[in-house]
């Protein structure tokens, strides 16, 4: 797979814990959001790309080939889903932050 | 050996320790036809950097956002990293301490307020009172609205 983060899928990012990695795929979500809110499909659809970029590569992970990868392969399409599809699981942009959010704040919790 | 090849070689030290760097030491990549990978650099901007210069290092991440983290003691910043954390380290490896450092993201293109985002996964700070990926205190963000302007230009 061609990765946009180039640097990140030469190991770096592995070296990352689940949480970290999630946090960082949250930031990108939380982007998504935003230019969505404001309706900028442009800046909307960027951010959408390096969050999945950013799943993919979390997907490639070793550490993720378990139980773990289910959900995180649901998470993707329901996140896709809800930016550019029909939002057929009835997700809301709130709930979605915050879950991204406790991710984040997990991983910096010692800073 | 050329200068990229050393700099390559001085990350593989960071990253394997010293058995890494010798075995690669000893590699005649120059005879190997050996293509690195391109790698983002990270720059720490101390003087001035364009719009234009910054449109330059936002394209590998499709042109449009670049990351950004910047000391509000110091009033210097980094960009070109694929994350802030990278940005964050290269700055605190410079001597910034890390409760002035905040992470943002430049929109080259946006010519409103805009332009200019406060989220970031390094701005998670509880011990700060910061729990959120926002600068919270706008205090903060008039400072780095303020070296902003003064950095890009």
């Amino acid at each position: 797979m061609d990765f946009t983060h180039k640097e990140l899928a030469q190991g770096s990012w592995f070296k990352l814990t689940a949480m970290e990695q999630l946090g960082n795929i949250g930031s990108e979500v939380q982007r998504a959001l935003n230019w969505r809110k404001k309706g900028n499909a442009s800046h909307m659809t960027t951010a959408l790309y390096r969050a999945l970029d950013l799943i993919d590569l979390t997907a490639e992970d070793p550490k993720w080939r378990n139980h773990r990868l289910k959900e995180l392969l649901r998470t993707r399409e329901i996140f896709c889903d809800f930016i550019i599809g029909d939002n057929q699981y009835g997700i809301r942009g709130p709930e979605l932050q915050k879950e991204f959010l406790y991710y984040a704040i997990a991983a910096r919790k010692d800073t | 050996m050329s200068f990229a090849y050393q700099i390559i070689l001085g990350t593989a030290l960071d990253e394997k320790g010293c058995h890494l760097w010798e075995f690669l030491s000893d590699v005649n990549y120059e005879s190997m036809n050996f293509k690195f990978p391109s790698m983002p650099e990270i720059q720490i901007i101390t003087e001035k950097i364009s719009r234009d210069e910054l449109r330059e290092i936002a394209k590998p991440m499709y042109g449009e956002l670049v990351k950004a983290v910047v000391d509000i003691d110091k009033r210097i910043m980094a960009v070109g990293g694929e994350l802030h954390a990278d940005e964050e380290r290269a700055l605190l490896e410079r001597g910034s301490r890390q409760e002035n450092l905040w992470g943002i993201n430049l929109y080259p293109d946006q010519t409103d307020e805009n332009w200019i985002e406060f989220d970031s996964m390094i701005n998670v700070r509880p011990s700060q009172g910061n729990r959120s990926r926002n600068v919270e205190d706008t205090s903060i963000q008039i400072m780095i609205r303020d070296i902003i302007r003064e950095r890009i230009g």
